[in-house]
């Protein structure tokens, strides 16, 4: 009977420790779910096993014997199969080459053999069939598929790999009822016939359904592992939350009630790409937090309050105003500022000097052409030194300063002009703690100067320290409003991961 | 790479561009061997496309060399530093051995041997060493350039007529050249089978996903650059029958018009996306403005000027007509 034991697997990305224990055992026969919060390490965990990182420490153990998987293809050869949870396919290649790119049937070695790879992925393609939705065929390019049935490729893929070993990260998330049902008759079938399973899933009823043992992963280290039919759902939440699950979260209470205050911002029923029927008022003095796993619609909501996505229902007033951003720039003409995490792709200008850094904001809204270096460094001495930004000359470029300080000159920007509203997207992603402390500092001295502030973290620790309210979002749409005393870890937990 | 709708409620033509998206280059080629035909009605004559075939099939060759690096993302930028170098090591070979016919073969032989040697190169400086494949191949480009100037100093040592006669003369009646695009289409439409084209292409789509499904992506990338040496190395022979002469410098020019014919035919220089035959009608794109320009009268003076217009307006007329097809 197949057997996969991880000990003491550990792995950093330069100097984010992704996991810092981690001990695994599979067994032939059985699903082993494995669940965590964001971040917590579970997808380093597989890609380990798959072979696409390569682990710092630990050890691998097959059936007995002590392996070392050098790269995705050895882990094949080993007999392991995994589905990604950002998806591996060939975008303009069919769904038939996708499901068999791994091992492109070939005669002589040479000429692919399009009659074994269509019948073939006909197996797999078959298994969806009646499920697989409009458009969905052998020779469809992927690129014109829909996200859950790019998701069923990816699945299809993983199954032809027949490995004695599967592990899918996160493959049910776009996926509709009847997909998923169908996916796990699958699973009981393989798992019968002696396959062992890892299931990443972050929705309880699902893991309920199909798991056979639960392993639960927090802060990148393995802290429990139990028989399903021996748990529930809360005790798996109080085990993913750990000691602190009952503390109260240490943000300072609003000045007003929302209600008294005035509202910088009022959202009705937004709706768009990723998300439906957002509504939620900020008041001026306030940050309102938003939560939940990744990629359940904050982000795109607060791009959408920024013009840089569309949405195409619902209405937001800007104080008391109505407002609809066309575009960023419409954006930031209306007092609307927002930062990303992603500071290479949303925020810095690359290469060029931490003044110009600062000051383009200022130069849009004062719509400004010509101006003296001199007046202007003054203008962006302020807000460097208020943010305690630390850099040798303004002069020198931005890509001079840590990941941290570069955030706070993307921040700067926006406080030469103050904006009414302040949308935070993840905005200390990869930043060191000093640094994300004057960080909330700062964005709390804002909020008391009156400004409306919108914080998406992926840090479940952060937002419940800094924000006075959290919304917390399942799949586009919110699901929860925590306050006061309701901040705590594990009703944050409960709601993101639905528990019933 | 632009629509992202299911299948079910799209236009027949955008099915069939997505197949294949060298028929906005098609439908451009038509269209100029229609205008040459206009201006000058002998262009059209069998003589001429001969002519035109035996000018343009080194370029041809260049192109779809080209074609197999940029499937996978990559570009080659030395194609033509690999065609000189190819040229004169064929030249100063038959000098050497003599101009007897298997002596010429044999030459032929060691320069195709140069070609994926180069190729070779390419492929471990950019896949093994994983520089950045503009600027590594910009440098070999350099280096291999260097290599042809040492072997042959200064332009001008000619090809022995066996050789020559071969490639501008007749067998069975039939043009040689004829032959050779016979045995190019016989190859190609081999090529377009194999397992590389589409592991190529899967590597161009997405490298990290093609590397996490467990293809060897440095080896395919190395093979892509290989095939690209050996087409590079076949266009020099051809340049070699056509010019008939040796000339270290003779492919610097043809670098980026390989690149340009490669884009004209529908590929994406992102990869992921690209076939032959669309670079094949690129190349023939170029040559049919080249001689249009020619044709219409053009007073030498302008002709570069002219021929950078048409090219530009041929690349711009492929992106509105896939664009429009498309919708």
């Amino acid at each position: 009977m197949t057997e996969l034991l991880i000990r003491g697997a550990r792995k950093a990305y330069g100097a984010t420790l992704a996991l810092r224990r981690g001990d695994f055992d599979l067994k032939g026969g059985e699903v082993h779910v494995l669940i965590g919060s964001n971040g917590s390490g579970k997808s380093t965990l597989c890609k380990i096993v798959a072979g696409s990182v390569k682990p710092d420490a630990g050890e691998v153990v097959l059936n007995g014997a002590p392996v070392t998987i050098a790269g995705p293809q050895a882990s094949r050869a080993l007999g392991i199969g995994i589905f990604y949870q950002e998806l591996s396919l060939a975008a303009r290649r069919t769904v038939a080459e996708n499901i068999l790119l791994p091992e492109l049937p070939a005669t002589g070695g040479l000429f692919v053999n399009r009659r074994e790879l269509d019948e073939r992925a006909a197996r797999y393609i078959a298994e969806f069939a009646d499920v697989a939705g409009d458009g969905f065929s052998a020779d469809t390019p992927v690129l014109n598929l829909r996200a859950d049935q790019r998701q069923l490729v990816e699945i299809m893929k993983a199954l032809a790999s027949e490995a004695p070993i599967l592990i899918f990260d996160e493959p049910t998330s776009a996926l509709d009822r009847a997909q998923v049902d169908r996916f796990f008759e699958i699973l009981k079938r393989l798992k019968g016939e002696g396959r062992a399973i890892v299931f990443i899933s972050h929705r309880m009823d699902e893991i309920f359904a199909i798991g056979d043992r639960v392993t639960v992963i927090r802060d990148g280290e393995t802290v429990a592992t139990s028989n399903i039919a021996e748990t529930d759902p809360s005790t798996v939440i109080r085990q993913m939350v750990g000691d602190q699950g009952e503390l109260v979260a240490a943000a300072a209470a609003p000045a007003a009630a929302p209600g008294e205050a005035r509202i910088a911002l009022q959202v009705d029923r937004l709706g768009g790409q990723g998300f439906t029927e957002i509504s939620f008022r900020v008041a001026r003095g306030e940050i309102l937090g938003f939560g939940g796993l990744h990629g359940q619609g904050q982000s795109s909501v607060l791009r959408a309050l920024f013009g840089a996505a569309s949405h195409d229902a619902g209405s937001v007033t800007l104080d008391g105003k109505p407002y609809k951003a066309a575009s960023p720039r419409d954006a930031i003409a209306h007092g609307v500022a927002y930062v990303s995490g992603d500071r290479s792709r949303d925020g810095v200008v690359q290469g060029r000097p931490i003044l110009e850094n600062v000051t383009p904001i200022h130069f849009l809204r004062n719509r400004i052409g010509l101006v003296r270096p001199s007046a202007l460094k003054d203008k962006a001495d302020g807000p460097l030194k208020a943010l305690k930004t630390k850099f040798q000359t303004i002069d020198h470029p931005i890509n001079s300063l840590s990941g941290g300080n570069q955030q706070k000159i993307v921040i700067a920007r926006w406080l030469i002009d103050r904006p009414d509203v302040l949308l935070l997207d993840d905005p200390t992603k990869g930043i060191d703690l000093q640094a994300k402390s004057d960080l909330f500092a700062l964005i709390r001295q804002l909020a008391a100067e009156g400004m409306g502030i919108v914080l998406y973290s992926s840090e479940d620790a952060e937002l419940l320290a800094n924000a006075d309210r959290i919304l917390v979002f399942n799949s586009g749409s919110v699901t929860r409003e925590l306050r006061g005393d309701e901040r705590t870890r594990y009703n944050l937990y409960h709601a993101a991961y639905e528990a019933a | 790479m632009t629509s992202l709708s299911p299948t079910a409620d799209r236009n027949p033509f955008a099915a069939a561009l997505e197949r294949l998206p060298f028929l906005p280059a098609l439908l451009i080629l038509v269209v100029l061997v229609v205008l040459n035909g206009w201006f000058e009605p002998n262009s059209l004559s069998y003589r001429a496309i001969t002519g035109l075939v035996s000018t343009y099939l080194a370029l041809m060759m260049l192109a779809i060399a080209q074609t197999y690096v940029v499937m996978a993302g990559d570009i080659d930028l030395s194609v033509g530093a690999t065609l000189s170098l190819v040229n004169v090591v064929v030249i100063v070979l038959m000098e050497r051995w003599g101009g007897g016919g298997g002596m010429v073969l044999l030459a032929c032989f060691v320069g195709i041997l140069t070609g994926l040697a180069c190729g070779l190169i390419n492929g471990l400086v950019v896949a093994a060493l994983r520089l950045q494949a503009i600027v590594a191949t910009f440098a070999t480009s350099i280096f291999f350039t260097g290599v042809a100037l040492y072997v042959l100093p200064v332009a001008g040592t000619p090809a022995p007529a066996a050789f020559w006669r071969t490639y501008g003369g007749r067998i069975l009646e039939i043009p040689f050249v004829f032959w050779v695009v016979a045995a190019l289409a016989l190859l190609l439409v081999l090529l377009v089978r194999t397992r590389l084209t589409l592991q190529l292409l899967a590597v161009g789509d997405d490298a990290q996903g093609a590397f996490q499904s467990g293809l060897p992506v440095a080896a395919i990338r190395i093979k892509g650059y290989v095939l690209c040496g050996l087409f590079a190395a076949l266009a020099a022979l051809c340049i070699t029958g056509d010019t008939a002469s040796g000339d270290p410098l003779v492919g610097g020019k043809m670098t980026l018009y390989s690149v340009a014919a490669v884009v004209l035919g529908g590929s994406a220089l992102s990869g992921g996306k690209g076939t032959v035959v669309g670079s094949l009608v690129g190349a023939l794109i170029i040559g049919l403005i080249n001689s249009l320009v020619f044709f219409v009268g053009t007073p030498s003076e302008w002709q570069n000027l002219v021929q950078g217009l048409a090219i530009l307006i041929a690349l711009m007329a492929g992106v509105f007509v896939g664009r429009r097809v498309g919708q």
